[in-house]
């Protein structure tokens, strides 16, 4: 019998996790080790964060359905990594620290044949001054958004009460990712501030890191015109525009104080942005895993990058920009040093940024950071656990899947405003996502795969695909039918 | 070497230009040609894209030499105005857009060393902005309103006449609220036919007849203020083609008969007396 333990129990971790249990059948065991108790569908935190969706619909207790699955459900976090045992034994080990199950605190030593990493990302605050310290909002996590819905629900009566408001929307230091989260958070109290009538007492600005407005972390989306493609910087700027909200780009968010975001720019000028309610999204590092060799040495910057995310078969020294290509990205997402343990979702380290790399003049880097969730993340969950349940079944020879983002398209629907007849939401698919220069020359996307719409058709995708994925995680009947 | 340069309806100038990575001689070669199509054709501002290379390059006419924006991107931008724009992409289409006046880029030049530039010529600004658009996919007529895109395409293909730059036709009037009430009242008159299928009341036929009776006049009521309104409109928007004389006739005739034949078919169907 062998244990895959999984740490990590967001979309990535949970995939695999409910692949390997549906794969390994009953004679080897799936540990789910993950400090939370619910699991969360994370892109409707943005309508949490708005008052459009309660906590509770965004998530459910995994417990039960791990229960029901046959997956040992651990609620802890993990702590360090053993991948050679220790001096009593060559068992991998990890330790982890519980978070619930009324054993708080108490730390335990689990061993593992194979480990799967998908912990995610830690929601590094700290790393901006004063982001930490309660004078922004995030909507990250559910309970992240159900705060920012009660402050901007305070920002909306003061408003109505004839006070003029100013909000701020966008990412929070100059290496952030995830832009499409805060790009629908900001449309959607666009429209919400619309529709509570206070729209014209709102200014609504956004910030965020980004060359160019619609870069989202990939270089830009792209809509498909004649039988060309056109950047999303067309579609967002046009939006922005329509709904009235300038924008501030090719910016790192210095230092967050009571009301003002002071902000430096690609130019090396700086300045301070006012604000009644800000919502600005974190950058993210690895979680802090340590790891630790036979006799107890330090080896986290073997396994780990610097940024704290683990490494995998990518090209780390791929070098400058102009030598950059698509074979630098991970296949199998297998570690180099100990080939049982993987990295799936945010958790694996990437080679380096898609977008195109800028800093300012002083030397600070703005630019986003690559995304690594939603789709891309449940492929690359579904693929490790593949892999892993062939090592387990087949031996050390098995044949390892391959779930490159280079050659992963990627589907978007980006919320634009909740509403069943007045909603909008951008859909736009994009492959690869990781642009392969030599095999598509120029842009190094396929245009055959492009697509972008906006409208309310949108919405109801948006909508529609969020109870799936609920479903889907539910692990209810037909749940593998639904695609990631 | 002078190249052949893109125009409408050619549509590789929907495609997005992918950024410089490799500052060398095929970068450089590229440089030359812009120019020398540049020298050839009398312009003064190119995207690459403009004689078919996808690539993020820019070239501005300032005096005798050519500025080379490579990779640019606008990274602040202060005060709007309308910006009166012609482009080599479309012969004959003279447009106003809303640029900034003032912008901040950040930009490389052929060495792949990084600069910043403010400009705050509106003239020059404007020009950047439009050619910074082509590198991504977009054209000058992506700045104007939908109705205003499809009249120029439809001029184009020689379907109507060219609007004027300043032109502006509007995509709702107030005019459309006299023309939705219209319809609404026929509606009335036209479920009122249906009153023969149902086993009402005398007083309820007669009540319903009334009806029939006062909205008929009120709809050429209506009409009649609409036509007056309509020529009013029309003198503000000289080339919005939904604003003509002939346009609104038509829409008072088709409601007109169609208020006329309810009209009769109450007197027939519905009439109690």
């Amino acid at each position: 019998m062998a244990r895959l333990v999984i740490m990590g129990g967001g979309v990535s971790g949970h995939t695999a996790a409910s692949f390997a249990r549906k794969w390994l059948g009953d004679e080897h065991e799936v540990v789910v080790v993950t400090p939370n108790s619910h699991w969360n569908w994370i892109p409707s935190n943005i309508w949490v964060g708005i008052g459009g969706m309660t906590k509770e619909e965004v998530t459910f207790p995994l417990a039960p359905v791990y229960e029901k699955a046959g997956i040992d459900f651990k609620q802890a976090k993990a702590v360090s990594i053993h991948p050679e045992g220790n001096a009593d034994s060559d068992n991998a080990y990890i330790t982890l620290e519980y978070t619930g199950q009324r054993k708080e605190r108490q730390t335990e030593e689990l061993t593992y044949d194979y480990l799967i990493n998908a912990t995610g990302p830690k929601l590094n605050f700290p790393a901006t001054p004063g982001l930490a310290d309660g004078h922004t909002v995030s909507v990250c996590t559910a309970d992240h958004a159900v705060h920012a819905n009660l402050e901007l629900k305070q920002v909306f009566e003061k408003a109505k009460a004839g006070e003029r408001q100013k909000i701020l929307v966008g990412t929070g230091h100059g290496m952030c990712t995830c832009q499409g989260a805060a790009f629908e958070y900001i449309f959607n109290i666009e429209h919400e501030a619309k529709k509570a009538g206070v729209r014209n007492n709102i200014d609504i600005k956004w910030i965020s890191n980004e060359s160019f407005l619609g870069d989202f972390g990939i270089g830009g989306l792209h809509m498909k015109r004649g039988g060309y493609a056109a950047s999303s910087r067309l579609f967002a700027e046009s939006l922005y525009s329509e709904r009235g909200i300038p924008w501030i780009i090719g910016a790192h968010v210095s230092k967050v104080e009571a009301g003002k975001a002071h902000y430096e720019l690609l130019d090396g000028t700086t300045g301070v942005e006012e604000f009644d309610f800000a919502m600005l999204i974190p950058p993210f590092a690895g979680v802090g895993l340590k790891a630790f060799d036979k006799d107890g040495s330090d080896i986290t910057d073997t396994i780990f990058a610097p940024n704290g995310f683990m490494k995998v078969d990518a090209k780390y020294d791929a070098g400058a920009y102009e030598n950059w290509k698509a074979s630098d990205w991970p296949r199998t997402y297998q570690n180099p040093t100990y080939s049982n343990m993987f990295a799936c979702g945010i958790a694996f380290a990437p080679p380096h940024l898609i977008s195109k790399p800028m800093s300012s003049v002083n030397g600070t880097p703005i630019n986003p950071t690559p995304p690594r969730t939603g789709m891309p993340s449940g492929i690359i969950g579904k693929a490790v656990a593949h892999s892993v349940c062939d090592l387990i079944k087949e031996g050390e020879k098995a044949h390892l899947h391959e779930a490159s983002m280079a050659e992963m398209g990627a589907a978007c629907v980006a919320s634009a405003g909740k509403g069943l007849t007045d909603g909008t939401a951008a859909a736009l698919t994009v492959y690869p996502v990781v642009p392969d220069f030599e095999k598509y020359p120029g842009l190094g996307r396929d245009l055959d795969y492009t697509f972008g719409e906006i409208g309310l058709a949108g919405h109801w995708i948006k909508h529609i695909l969020h109870h799936m994925f609920i479903y889907k995680a539910k692990l209810k009947p037909g749940w593998t039918l639904i695609p990631e | 070497m002078v190249q052949k340069l893109v125009i409408y309806p050619d549509d590789r100038v929907n495609c997005t230009s992918t950024d410089v990575r490799s500052f060398n001689q095929t970068l450089w070669d590229v440089i030359t040609d812009m120019s020398d199509t540049m020298k050839a054709y009398d312009i003064e501002a190119m995207a690459a894209m403009q004689i078919a290379y996808p690539y993020n390059i820019i070239l501005i006419k300032e005096g005798d030499s050519y500025q080379e924006y490579i990779n640019p991107r606008i990274i602040q931008n202060h005060d709007t105005f309308d910006s009166e724009e012609s482009s080599i992409y479309y012969p004959d289409v003279t447009v106003t857009v809303p640029r900034y006046s003032k912008i901040k880029l950040v930009y490389e030049d052929r060495e792949g060393t990084v600069h910043y530039k403010d400009i705050d010529d509106p003239k020059l600004a404007a020009t950047l902005q439009r050619k910074i658009d082509y590198t991504f996919g977009g054209n000058l007529l992506d700045r104007v309103d939908k109705n205003k895109r499809d009249k120029i395409i439809d001029a184009m293909a020689g379907k109507g006449l060219m609007p004027l730059a300043d032109d502006v036709c509007p995509t709702f009037s107030n005019k459309d609220y006299i023309v939705s009430f219209t319809d609404k009242l026929l509606i009335l008159m036209g479920l009122s036919l249906l009153t023969p299928l149902f086993h009402f009341e005398k007083e309820t036929i007669e009540t319903i007849y009334s009806v029939d009776k006062f909205l008929f006049p009120a709809i050429v009521v209506l009409m009649i203020a609409f036509f007056f309104y309509a020529q009013y409109e029309a003198k503000k928007y000289k080339q919005c083609s939904s604003c003509q004389i002939g346009n609104n006739i038509g829409v008072i005739v088709k409601r007109s008969v169609a208020a006329f034949a309810f009209a009769l078919g109450a007197y027939f169907l519905v009439n109690p007396y």
